[in-house]
């Protein structure tokens, strides 16, 4: 199993999270987050008063996955999410050594 | 099971428990309940009352109390021990898997230790039972005691009732102990009983209207009920309290309608438990689907779960509002400030409305019969926030049939409508409003929404209920209680029709109620005729229909599109078109975000909504001459106000060549017209002047050829006469002819107090102007008047922009508001030879925010230009602020 996390454009929530439904990734969490890589940040000026925009508003998207949903969910996110400009967001992976459905203690591949 | 063999089998089983005493009995006890439970099932599903119901539980549970006290205690105990039932048991309202609660009362600690095992075998009988037991045992010393930290036991024994044992000793609680400990502590119990009732609504947003409501502790609920009767039970127990005013304690239709309201929620939950078989009271959406289908509750049997819903809420709303009345009465542990309030809220009574106790009366009772008064009364309640006495509600109940024959829905409606809805308690208004069945006869469009469940994951609240909290969402921002919703309150405050909003928010969902599902679109019709029937003039009728059509249009934005980019920020500019209106659109959307549940609107969506709105509120500012009118590229708005004169078309379109779009969206179509019956006239009077009046302010409106120093002569001219500006727009067209607009406040009542004086003020304005009249004296006499220091220091930002505009450099000026700004500013641009091709004008509380787009020998400014205009303004800000400022 793998847990995949993604941290996207708020405006591209949508889209992934129909592609991912699409490929059979049925659970996900969802958490409005804050944040920058190489975008940066940039200043904006509002009636005088000027704003640091230096973390940006990003969606970050939290599934863990059996391994043949993975690349799938990869592809899915990419081609939903992807502007080709700076700020597109990141996907990261990690291993998960176990999973437990707390109803009914089923675990592995099955609690997922 | 026949009836006859169940009426057998409870003659022998009541035998039974007379004589058992053997091992077994609790296998039979266990029995005789299970069948009784069955039978009160059956007879709940024939009849569905549940009042006979959870009466009937009660008398079957008392039977087994009885039956094991006998078994375990009456051979040990004589005297001194009583077994007492408290809570709903007490109360003899038992539902069907409701906690029993009991109080085992000992007359002393002797034998409190010496009946331990009794009590303990007691309840462990009962729980093998299935009956859910909750039990404390007391001395008669301990129940006299007044704990601070468990005022809910105090409370819990308003209903104690005997059950067996020392009926003496009980006696002794309930006629004695009871009545001093209420006596003596009845303040501190009432408080402690209002300040958990208050936050039990708090936890439900205070309101009844949700999709699944809990009909146990929601708003509305039973609990509130309970809430009530303890609180008559303490003023009867208390000589020196008086009987609070309530509908429970009135008799004839509004004392029925309570007991009505009790017995369907007692009904609904009768079927929750035994539907879930357990203390279930949530009214789920497959509930309420079984409980309309089966007519549970209803008298009329099977009906649709909408309407079963809207009786639930008619029912929960009349148990809210006497709950309400009765805490409303509870001082509570308000402080001596907060009572000082109170008194000082009757000062506001006048000749039709008097306040006594922060409630407040008719003057004359046949004020009730006249819509008028009626519509007085809520604007009233909607601006000192004060609550409807209860005499007064019954008066416009009586006067129902009257009131809404006579209820007028036209232009008169929108005069009461206008004032109610800005002011700070209008939801309140509004709901009591509802509650009376009142404003679905004022504004009939609301009635489709009325009490309207629309199933979804998302909302919490019926549509009615969400409008009410969307418009009392904006009125809380005002507070400023919330820190990351400060900004929107500035919006808020610095609307200059905030009505508009207000109206808009009210039918923005009323489309819901219709079938089909672009409720945009159904919304939009109903909105549209209720505007036209109100009369509300062409400008604000468009508002109105703007904000509707587009309340989903920001929401939509942040979740689809990058906020950031320019592209996205340009659509929704184009189709918004003005600053006014991005700010009502965007308090729109911040409201219905927030309405739909407590946790919709979160600090990260606002933040976007916010960045959303600067960054359209900047465009509009940075892109005025990037998109002009041009006369072969006709828009929309053009063609309105070409439709008003399609003989002089031509000469309308030469007229508008070449004028920034956004002079089009920011002026209505009858004062384009007027501008253009204006330019018409310049060759017989070369100024054309025009001065009226717009919500509270004065409006200045010039048009003349573009000449050196235009707009700083009449900025000085209107400082010299004393006017604070406000507000400006200077535009031009391509034949050089100017329109320019100032919004300004008669200071010293000028034009108000003197009619003579509006004419020598439009003769000075045109004297000055052809240089038949030096300005300069003007000036002068106003400079040595104003010395008035400022509240509040605001430091001064000068900003240029070579980027938005490919024709002028934009120059920003924050800075602080004094009476002559815009003269000094303006003559010291014309000083360095600028030329103002456009100018926005804007104030804010003591924030002047002026944009001022600038070309010297029609180019863009160069940079020592630029740094010598900063030099020069920043010297003439400083200089200019008088002494102490």
């Amino acid at each position: 199993m793998t847990k995949l996390e993604a941290v996207i454009q708020p405006s591209k929530f949508e889209d992934v999270k129909d592609a991912l439904l699409e490929i059979g990734v049925e659970g996900m969490t969802v958490t409005e987050v804050r944040g920058h890589g190489r975008q940066k940040g940039h200043t904006e000026f509002y009636r005088g008063r000027e704003y640091t925009v230096d973390v940006l508003p990003k969606v970050k998207i939290e599934a863990v996955l059996p391994d043949r949903l993975v690349d799938p969910a990869i592809q899915a996110i990419t081609n939903a999410a992807r502007t080709g400009k700076i700020g597109d967001g990141k996907i990261f992976l990690s291993r998960i050594d176990d999973a437990i459905r707390i109803r009914n203690d089923e675990r592995g591949e099955t609690a997922l | 099971m026949s009836a006859v063999k169940r009426r057998y089998e409870r003659i022998y089983l009541n035998l039974v428990y007379r004589t058992m005493s053997s091992p077994t009995a609790d296998y039979t006890l266990r029995t005789y309940y299970r069948q009784e439970f069955d039978r009160l099932r059956g007879e709940f599903e024939a009849n569905g009352s549940g009042e006979s119901s959870v009466r009937d539980r009660t008398a079957v549970v008392d039977k087994l109390a009885l039956q094991l006290w006998e078994q375990h205690v009456v051979a040990r105990a004589h005297s001194g021990f009583a077994l007492a039932a408290l809570g709903g048991f007490g109360r003899r309202a038992l539902f069907p898997y409701s906690d029993v609660d009991l109080l085992f009362l000992a007359e002393n600690e002797a034998l409190r230790a010496s009946m331990k095992e009794p009590v303990r075998s007691i309840c462990q009988e009962m729980w093998d039972i299935g009956l859910r037991v909750s039990p404390t045992t007391r001395t008669l010393d301990d129940c006299a005691r007044f704990d601070q930290d468990n005022v809910e036991f105090t409370i819990s024994m308003l209903d104690c009732r005997f059950l067996a044992g020392d009926e003496a000793l009980f006696k002794r609680l309930s006629e004695k102990v009871l009545p001093q400990l209420v006596a003596r502590e009845s303040d501190v119990l009432v408080q402690r009983l209002a300040e958990v009732t208050r936050t039990r609504h708090l936890r439900f947003a205070n309101t009844t209207f949700h999709l699944e409501p809990n009909l146990k502790d929601g708003p509305g609920g039973l609990r509130d009920s309970h809430v009530s009767q303890w609180l008559g039970v303490i003023a009867a127990l208390d000589p020196g309290r008086r009987q609070p005013e309530s509908l429970s304690l009135q008799h004839g239709s509004e004392g029925k309608e309570l007991l009505d309201a009790i017995e369907f929620l007692s009904a609904t939950r009768c079927y929750l438990h035994y539907r879930a078989k357990r203390d279930e009271n949530v009214i789920s959406w497959e509930a309420q689907d079984e409980l309309a289908a089966k007519g549970i509750a209803t008298k009329s049997g099977t009906i649709s779960s909408a309407e079963w819903m809207r009786l639930y809420f008619r029912h929960a709303r009349t148990n809210y509002r006497n709950t309400n009345q009765l805490l409303e009465q509870v001082p509570g542990s308000r402080s001596s400030l907060y009572r000082s309030f109170q008194r000082w809220r009757s000062r506001v009574s006048n000749e039709e409305f008097s306040v006594v106790d922060g409630r407040v009366y008719l003057q004359q009772a046949v004020g009730a019969r006249d819509p008028f008064v009626v519509l007085r009364l809520f604007t009233f309640m909607a601006r000192h926030g004060v609550a409807l006495s209860l005499e007064t509600e019954r008066r416009i109940k009586n006067a129902s049939r009257a009131l809404t024959d006579a209820m007028p829905q036209d232009a008169r409606m929108w005069e009461h409508l206008r004032e109610l809805l800005a002011l700070p308690h209008a939801a309140e208004a509004l709901r009591l409003m509802h509650s009376l069945n009142l404003l679905t006869h004022a504004v009939p469009e609301f009635e489709a929404i009325d009490s309207l469940v629309l199933r979804d994951l998302y909302h919490r609240y019926t549509v009615d209920e969400h409008s009410f909290l969307a418009i009392e969402v904006l009125h809380r921002l005002k507070n400023k209680d919330v820190e990351w919703l400060q900004p929107f309150g500035e919006l808020l405050s610095e609307l200059e029709r905030p009505e508009l909003l207000f109206l808009a928010l009210l039918l923005h969902d009323t489309g819901k109620g219709l079938a089909g599902t672009d409720h945009v679109h159904n919304s939009l019709q109903l909105a549209a005729a209720a505007v036209e029937r109100m009369g509300l003039p062409a400008g604000d009728e468009q508002t109105v229909c703007f904000l509707i059509a587009a309340h989903l249009e920001m929401s939509s934005t942040l979740r689809r599109r990058d906020i950031y980019d320019p592209e996205t920020v340009r659509e929704l500019a184009s189709k918004v078109g003005t600053t006014e209106r991005l700010k009502m659109l965007t308090l729109l959307t911040l409201a219905d975000i927030k309405s739909v549940n407590p946790e919709a609107l979160t600090p990260w969506k606002a933040e976007n909504l916010w960045r959303l709105y600067a960054g359209t509120a900047n465009y509009f500012d940075r892109s005025v001459d990037e998109e002009r009118f041009h006369a072969e590229v006709c828009t929309e708005q053009v063609e309105r106000v070409a439709a008003l004169l399609p003989k002089r078309r031509s000469q309308l379109l030469k007229f508008l060549d070449g004028l920034p779009q956004r002079y089009l969206m920011s002026h209505s179509p009858d004062q384009v017209i007027l501008h253009f019956e204006m330019a018409s006239q310049l060759r017989k009077e070369p100024v054309q002047l025009g001065v009226r009046r717009v919500s509270g302010q004065h409006e200045l409106t010039v048009v003349t050829t573009d000449r050196a120093g235009l707009f700083s002569t009449l900025a000085g001219i209107l400082y010299g006469w004393g006017m604070d500006i406000t507000k400006a727009s200077a535009f031009s067209n391509r034949a050089g002819v100017i329109v320019d607009s100032f919004y300004f406040k008669d200071r010293f009542h000028t034009l108000e107090l003197n009619p003579p004086e509006r004419e020598r003020f439009k003769k000075s304005v045109i004297e000055i102007l052809m240089h038949e009249a030096p300005l300069d004296p003007l000036l002068e006499s106003r400079l040595k008047a104003d010395t008035k220091p400022a509240k509040l220091k605001v430091e001064t930002k000068l900003r240029y922009d070579d980027e938005s505009s490919p024709s002028s450099t934009l120059l920003e000026v924050i800075t602080q508001d004094r009476p002559g700004l815009l003269y000094t500013i303006s003559s010291t641009l014309a000083n360095e030879n600028c030329s103002i091709e456009v100018a926005l004008i804007d104030t804010e509380g003591a924030v002047a925010h002026d944009v001022f787009y600038l070309t010297r020998d029609r180019m863009k400014l160069a940079r020592e230009q630029q740094r010598a205009i900063e030099w020069a303004l920043t010297t003439e800000l400083s200089d200019s602020l008088p002494n102490n400022w």
